[in-house]
């Protein structure tokens, strides 16, 4: 129960902290913390549309951030989801409009089961099975990889580029309409995906601690060394870590495409995929705290634009407020790493003539 | 346990600091944004907001000036404005409903890019008046579009670099007879300068040599950089960058190698008076502001408004010393051509 309360507690500790100081500097260049804080808040949960549109922002933040969390309880830093969020985004809306004659039910699983597949190559096996078989360290791979992925998705809706429509825009032809993503709230941007990403959620809950997938793949990143003792195939779970981290991103590529944009346009500076890293380390990996650091990154962006509105702040104070959480959370986890240090060098001048590594209480 | 104190006595402390912050009178809030409401103030009710791109206002191009067009509105006529920076695409409808849905009269869409939302939301609001730039959209009776004629001022600024490039004894101008260009996107809002560019060059000075690299961003100043020293370094001696904020990287590449630059969108002379020897300009700023007044005088027009030469929507800033006299008046002389109609300027790039 205690380590529970920790484990909540603590990221939100950081997030209040940070919403303080955010506070402070509101006030000291001249703007009301009050007014600031209320109208984020309003513009982020005030009313049926505003609601709707933070849990709609937070979809591609949490099919992303369960990636990225996959991968994290496997040892793995998968620092690519955006190039694998907009690879799968170009595979689904190339069949979203090249196979229009389909029932839209099916388009539209044949679509999510394509950018899953695309995205788990483009995250997953490649950089998997370079990591496995040749050490080639994954933080390079799969961010070199994602930006093959963004440039090539640039590349499709540019002049002479393969998925460019004829026309005024630099976009390509829109997926077959009776395939969208129905919405649930009308006039705001809420849409069935949001239950994708809830019933992803789910999912990885259960596979990462009900299935022996999910234990291995966790031995594997606790220790590999002791999981290869243990008879576990390393290689393997390396390998499919990565991949079920790439599927999730390529899924929040393909949910966004059929709840949102509806075809590849000059949005190529959303950064889901970076911002569902911090998502993923604010939820400290688990998939439902995924859900909610989502919403919370959300209603920051969905609020803040609601914020400039009312109390005219610019927009660049919710960056710094998202900054000073990030900073937090990661220190969090700087103070026992500090305490440890201060500890030890305290013990270690009262007992010098202890061997090096000696401990007292051993 | 350590912890846990040190924790609550910074949140303690930082409280306080905070509730100190509360009891500072922050009276002034809500007039910062309509500042010199000393107009007419009968005009307060016309409420105008205005939605940026992701590019942000900090562009020095055409975000800016939108706005710079909004406040001078605001100043002139007492309105009421508000800006709203968009950070993400999706961004861009929730912005443009929130005006809407909060009694603007007029939300102004800055940027092509907004194109769908536009259409989308214009059609659930139909009681509001929208102005996109850089965009034509057309058949709606609430919806008018901002499109500027930068072939006609590119040609223009192309037409002064050839000759320049002609000079002899220019410090900065060597004998190679390049010219450079970095793009920020192949989009027509960009092309259409370059095309002109490519023209106004074709006209004075047939001979030259046009780089053409394309940065894919708007926003990357060291790409910029880097782009304008590859072509600096393949003989060019004057950079023409169209690429937002990347081409500030551009002007600044230019300067340190001692060659010439021209701005775009705004007067970017500014940003290094002695580099950059013109800018051609776009009248984003003053094509706001027309709007803001046909709309508060019930003179809204739908369709495609377009600003050119002619009328002074586009144009060329004045010239710094580099210039000679007798390029100024033959550049001139080609505006005029250009205004009556003896010269006209192709947006389609070669």
């Amino acid at each position: 129960m205690k380590s529970v309360w920790r484990a909540i507690g603590t990221p939100v500790l950081a997030s209040l902290i940070a919403i303080i100081i955010g506070g402070i500097i509101a006030a000291a260049i001249g703007y009301n913390p009050l007014q600031v804080y209320g109208s984020l808040i309003s513009g982020a949960f005030g009313g049926a549309i505003p609601l709707g549109n933070t849990l709609a922002g937070s979809v591609p933040l949490i099919l992303a951030g369960l990636g990225i969390a996959v991968a994290f309880r496997a040892g793995l830093f998968n620092i690519g989801a955006e190039g694998q969020y907009w690879i799968a985004t170009v595979a689904a809306v190339w069949i979203g409009y090249h196979f229009k004659g389909m029932p839209g039910f099916l388009h539209l699983i044949f679509m999510l089961v394509v950018a899953m597949v695309v995205g788990g190559l483009w995250g997953g096996i490649i950089p998997g099975l370079l990591k496995a078989y040749r050490g080639a360290h994954e933080v390079i791979t799969t961010m070199m990889l994602s930006y093959i992925g963004i440039l090539f998705a640039q590349y499709c809706i540019e002049p002479g580029g393969p998925m460019l429509e004829k026309g005024y825009q630099p976009q390509s032809p829109a997926v077959a309409q009776n395939a969208w993503l129905g919405s649930i709230i009308p006039n705001s941007q809420l849409t069935w995906g949001f239950a994708i990403a809830i019933v992803a959620a789910v999912v990885v809950w259960w596979i990462l601690f009900h299935t022996t997938f999910g234990f291995q793949l966790r031995a594997v990143g606790s220790n590999q060394f002791a999981a290869r003792y243990a008879g576990m195939n390393v290689p393997l779970y390396t390998v499919l870590a990565l991949g079920f981290s790439g599927v999730l991103a390529g899924l929040a590529g393909a949910v966004q495409m059929l709840s949102q944009d509806h075809r590849l346009t000059q949005s190529f500076s959303s950064g889901y995929g970076y911002t569902a890293i911090v998502v993923a380390l604010l939820a400290r990996n688990n998939p439902f705290g995924v859900i909610l650091a989502g919403i919370f990154f959300s209603a920051l962006s969905t609020g803040s634009q609601n914020m400039q509105l009312v109390s005219g702040i610019p927009q660049s104070l919710t960056d710094v407020l998202t900054g000073l959480i990030i900073f937090f959370v990661a220190a969090e986890r700087l103070i026992p790493m500090a305490l440890t240090w201060y500890r030890r060098r305290k013990s270690g001048r009262l007992q010098v003539s202890l061997p090096e590594g000696g401990r007292t209480d051993g | 346990m350590h912890r846990k104190i040190m924790a609550s006595s910074l949140a303690v402390l930082t409280m306080g600091a905070l509730v100190a912050g509360c009891g500072t009178p922050n009276n002034s809030t809500s007039t910062t944004n309509n500042a010199g409401t000393t107009g007419s103030s009968a005009h307060a009710s016309f409420k105008v907001g205005l939605v940026t791109d992701t590019g942000g206002l900090n562009d020095h191009g055409f975000n800016h000036l939108a706005d710079v067009g909004l406040t001078k509105a605001e100043k002139d006529f007492g309105i009421t404005g508000k800006v709203v920076q968009s950070t993400q695409a999706s961004d861009y409808v929730p912005n443009l409903q929130n005006f809407a849905q909060n009694g603007y009269q007029l939300v102004i869409a800055v940027g092509f890019l907004m194109d769908g939302a536009v259409k989308q939301v214009a059609k659930e609001y139909p009681k509001t008046k929208f102005l996109i730039i850089d965009d034509p959209i057309t058949g709606m009776s609430n919806v008018t579009s901002a499109i500027f004629n930068t072939e006609q001022c590119g040609y223009l600024v192309g037409a002064m670099a050839g000759l320049m490039e002609k000079q002899t004894g220019l410090k900065g101008i060597n004998n190679k007879n390049v010219l450079g260009v970095v793009g920020g996107q192949q989009i027509p809002p960009v092309t259409s300068y370059i095309a002109g560019f490519q023209q106004g060059v074709q006209k004075t000075d047939p001979g030259a040599t046009i780089l053409v690299k394309w940065a894919n961003s708007f926003s990357d100043q060291a790409l910029g950089s880097q782009i304008a020293q590859a072509e600096i370094s393949q003989g060019a001696d004057i950079i023409f960058p169209v690429a937002g904020g990347t081409g500030i990287g551009s002007i600044d590449a230019a300067q340190s190698a001692g060659v010439y630059a021209i701005g775009v969108d705004a007067d970017q002379n500014y940003l290094a008076p002695a580099t950059v020897i013109t800018s051609a300009t776009k009248g984003v700023d003053t094509a706001t502001y027309d709007v803001i007044k046909q709309a508060m005088n019930n003179k809204f027009q739908s369709g495609i408004q377009y600003f050119n030469l002619k009328n002074g929507g586009v144009g060329i800033a004045t010239p710094n010393s580099a210039v000679p006299k007798s390029v100024i008046t033959q550049v001139n002389n080609l505006e005029q051509q250009i205004i009556n109609g003896s010269i006209t300027v192709s947006a389609t790039m070669k």
